[in-house]
């Protein structure tokens, strides 16, 4: 740990007022994700860390970090759909309820959001980076394998430290075909038919798994991501705002919308009578 | 006496052990002053009640009617300063007319200090208690864990130190009574400005042998300013699933229903926007 | 804020995710690392059409003290010379003052070395991003501050971004950051995206039309900021003293100042 610690940091503090060759580079060239960070001077920045910002082990911890929430993808006969909410939690305050959890890799490649905001953000960007020095060094398409597995090696070097992400892989290659991949913070990556990441992933998979079949048509797996984000939005308080839709083909990914839950939960109430136990009848109550 | 309720202690005690944080308390974090002057006492105190950094009332009153010629102003936890002085009050009217004399003011503050010694601190009230009484013009601080002080002026509350900075440099021996409401309302103001649990308006109350004056609003430096714009939305702006109405003569139906007179009394009208 | 009550606490309170009890000795003194402190005050960014509003209160508080009536949040970011006048971004940081100073300290940096070197200013956008790597790059020992950066776009509209303190970022129309942000988002949602607001005899039940989203003009919005803030420093006691504005046009950047309640 301390190893590591000294090889991905530096100190902080910096006595000297002109800023060296080094850091005169930083400045410049650092607009890069690198894996350069500053370390809190401290025996157990990991501890530390927690104490700061963790608003699980601490409700009352100063720093209220960003967190998503629900996401899912699938593979079927016609490729991958990626469905996601869109509201941003830090403690119980709903600070966004547009953020976009669909991460576009590059034009083939997609990453989910959960977890920490910016982690995802970050690595999901760098990862964009690693992928493209692959095809520029050996001149293909990099497979969604090699890909996630840069991603979970990556965070497995992390390990212990505080990141938190669910993070979830999906690309169409000639090679692969649809292939899905589950990455996340402890290191864990699974190559799967269906994922579901996330506060809300149980509700989502009740769903999800309940309608799931590979031979789905387009329209019809398009349908059911949806309708699960809509599951898990409708009963979990951390998921909620807007449905973000995207299906990956070979030809690479295409976007489906990103269309507020409210009038389409309305919309599947009244039109196909579900969620009968939200009632609007005053007549029916006591 | 009522004594308070323990039986759930032992269930919030294991919560918070359990690091679920305690509920949080309307306080009063104040300025409150208090200052003799030849013939009487003057009280004076801010009119902010906060609940963490919010202010949950802009306008609320922090001197307390102890007996005719005693009256308290109160810092520290809202409900505590509230009733501790309510329940002396009665007590110390009981005791008058037990006894056909009037109050006083030491007693008053003895039967606080020894009410607050024995609830060790828990009852979070601070209070500054001044009257005019057969044996003179009296004003004491009283602390939460029971001690209390006789000072010709004192401040007590979050602005206390803002509040004691005016005294120490403007206080003099034997002021007059203008003088000494518009010393306490200086001390008051600067309360108000410079420390954050204080605001809005001052309150002050004069007590003098004759009779006790409360002037509340006695200077308002900080009255909202007009919004900009109007913000009343036509009729029909918020979507409604479903109505029903129930007309007032069929209220009567679901809940027992008392008219009262229309006339408006005492209570402080809330501002709103029109 | 609003997460310190217990009430909203409620039911998701985890028992099993409650901070275990420190078992040291009676008496044991525990040295603490404790590099933050709250200085309270409040921030609010809205894009217009072809402006952005930068605002925020000019208090500065720790605990119930007041440590300045006049320092400001908001910043003008990038220009050539000392006195930013050719600046064309803004940042807004609350939070800790001193994280917010070194965060713009560097981003300033940042800007005015990529001006030297391309003989430009930067776009918002690339400024948004590398603002987002600064962050992340003290991603285990966090800058403790909430930003927000503003600025036009190259077609020419208002450009926000606001921030999470370890860089997660996203373009928005409106953000408002800092202590009394619970109560000035729910009002901006409102007034200037309309959320709630439906168009009155426009249908029966769920037919019923919401209000159409347009953009405010510059105007409107001063007159929304000087509002929000107005209603903030009411019944929040971090927020006064003075309000601070930047309005971000294609002619340059004009800053106002106007007083706030003082109590």
């Amino acid at each position: 740990m301390d190893t590591l610690v000294a090889r991905y940091s530096r100190p902080t503090y910096h006595q000297d007022e002109l800023f060296s060759e080094q850091e005169q580079q930083d400045l410049c060239e650092g607009g890069m994700p690198s894996l350069k960070f500053a370390m809190p001077p401290v025996a157990h920045p990991s501890a530390w860390l927690r104490a700061a910002t963790d608003d699980r082990s601490n409700p009352s911890c100063p720093i209220k970090i960003a967190h998503g929430t629900t996401t899912l993808a699938f593979r079927f006969q016609g490729g991958i759909i990626v469905a996601t909410d869109s509201r941003a939690t830090a403690g119980n305050w709903i600070a966004s309820q547009t953020v976009k959890k669909v991460i576009e890799i590059n034009s083939d490649l997609l990453g989910t959001m959960a977890g920490g905001a910016a982690d995802c953000q970050y690595w999901l960007a760098w990862l964009g980076m690693q992928c493209r020095l692959h095809e520029l060094r050996h001149k293909r398409r990099i497979s969604v394998a090699a890909a996630s597995k840069i991603l979970a090696n990556l965070v497995y070097q992390y390990k212990g430290m505080g990141l938190s992400m669910g993070t979830m892989c999906a690309g169409v290659t000639k090679e692969e075909g649809p292939a899905l991949y589950y990455i996340d913070s402890d290191g864990t990556r699974l190559a799967g038919n269906l994922f579901c990441v996330g506060s809300g992933q149980t509700f989502a998979y009740g769903v999800l798994d309940a309608e799931y079949r590979y031979d789905l048509s387009v329209e019809d797996a398009l349908e059911l991501g949806s309708r699960s984000i809509l599951a898990a939005t409708h009963r979990d308080a951390y998921s909620g705002g807007f449905i973000n839709l995207y299906h990956v083909k070979e030809s690479g990914w295409e976007r489906h919308g990103f269309s507020d839950t409210n009038p389409i939960f309305w919309k599947t109430k009244l039109e196909k009578g579900e969620f009968s136990n939200v009632t609007s009848d005053l007549s029916e109550r006591v | 006496m009522p004594g308070f309720d323990f039986s759930n202690y032992n269930r919030n005690a294991a919560l918070h052990a359990r690091g679920v944080p305690l509920p949080k308390a309307t306080s009063t974090g104040t300025t409150i002053v208090g200052c003799i002057f030849d013939g009487g006492v003057v009280i004076a105190a801010d009119t902010r009640a906060t609940s963490g950094p919010i202010v949950a009332d802009k306008n609320c009153e922090k001197l307390h009617y102890i007996s005719p010629n005693i009256w308290c102003a109160g810092a520290g936890t809202a409900a505590d300063t509230e009733f501790t002085t309510a329940l002396i009050s009665s007590q110390l009217e009981l005791h008058s007319l037990s006894t056909g004399r009037k109050p006083r003011v030491v007693t008053c503050m003895t039967l606080l200090k020894q009410h607050l010694f024995r609830y060790q601190g828990h009852i979070g009230a601070y209070l500054v208690v001044a009257g005019v009484d057969p044996t003179g013009t009296h004003l004491f601080t009283v602390h939460a864990h029971g001690s209390t002080d006789k000072l010709p002026y004192v401040t007590m509350g979050s602005g206390s130190l803002a509040a004691m900075s005016v005294f120490e440099t403007q206080w003099k021996p034997k002021m007059t009574q203008d003088e000494a409401v518009e010393l306490c309302s200086q001390a008051i103001q600067s309360g108000i400005f410079n420390d954050l649990g204080s605001g809005s308006n001052v309150d002050v109350a004069v007590i003098t042998g004759e009779k006790t004056v409360l002037k509340r609003g006695y200077v308002r430096p900080n009255e909202r300013s007009q919004k900009l714009k109007s913000y009343i939305f036509p009729k029909g702006t918020t979507a409604v699933l479903n109505e029903k109405i129930i007309r007032k003569e069929d209220l009567g139906n679901y809940v027992s229903v008392h008219e009262l007179s229309t006339t408006e009394e005492g209570g402080d009208k809330m501002e709103v926007d029109t | 804020m609003f997460s310190q009550n217990p009430i909203m606490n409620g039911p998701n309170y985890s028992f099993n995710d409650a901070p275990p009890k420190a078992n040291a000795p009676e008496g044991a003194r525990q040295h603490r690392f404790d590099p933050y402190t709250d200085n309270g005050g409040s921030t609010l960014a809205i894009a217009g059409a072809d402006f952005t509003i930068m605002a925020g209160d000019t208090r500065l508080t720790s605990g119930y003290s007041i440590n300045s009536r006049y320092h400001p949040k908001v910043f003008k970011i990038g220009g050539t010379t000392a006195d930013q006048h050719d600046a064309t971004l803004v940042l807004s940081v609350v939070g800790f003052a001193a994280d917010g100073e070194a965060l713009k300290e560097r981003l300033d940096t940042i800007c005015k070395m990529y001006r030297y070197r391309h003989g430009k200013p930067m776009s918002v956008k690339a400024c948004a991003q590398r603002l987002s790597t600064i962050l992340y790059q003290k991603r285990f020992f966090p800058y403790y501050a909430y930003a927000i950066l503003g600025g036009l776009d190259d077609e020419g509209r208002g450009a926000v971004y606001s921030y999470d303190p370890v860089g997660s970022y996203e373009r928005e129309q409106c953000r408002a950051g800092g202590a009394a942000a619970s109560l000035i988002m729910p009002f901006l949602d409102n007034q200037v995206n309309f959320k709630n607001q439906y168009v009155p005899g426009s249908g029966e039940g769920h037919a019923l039309q919401e209000r159409e989203r347009n953009p405010l003009s510059r105007g409107a919005v001063e007159i929304l900021v000087k509002d929000a803030f107005d209603g903030a420093v009411e019944r929040h006691i971090e927020v006064g003293d003075g309000l601070q504005m930047m309005v971000i046009t294609k002619n340059g950047i004009e800053e106002i100042l106007q007083p706030l309640k003082r109590d």
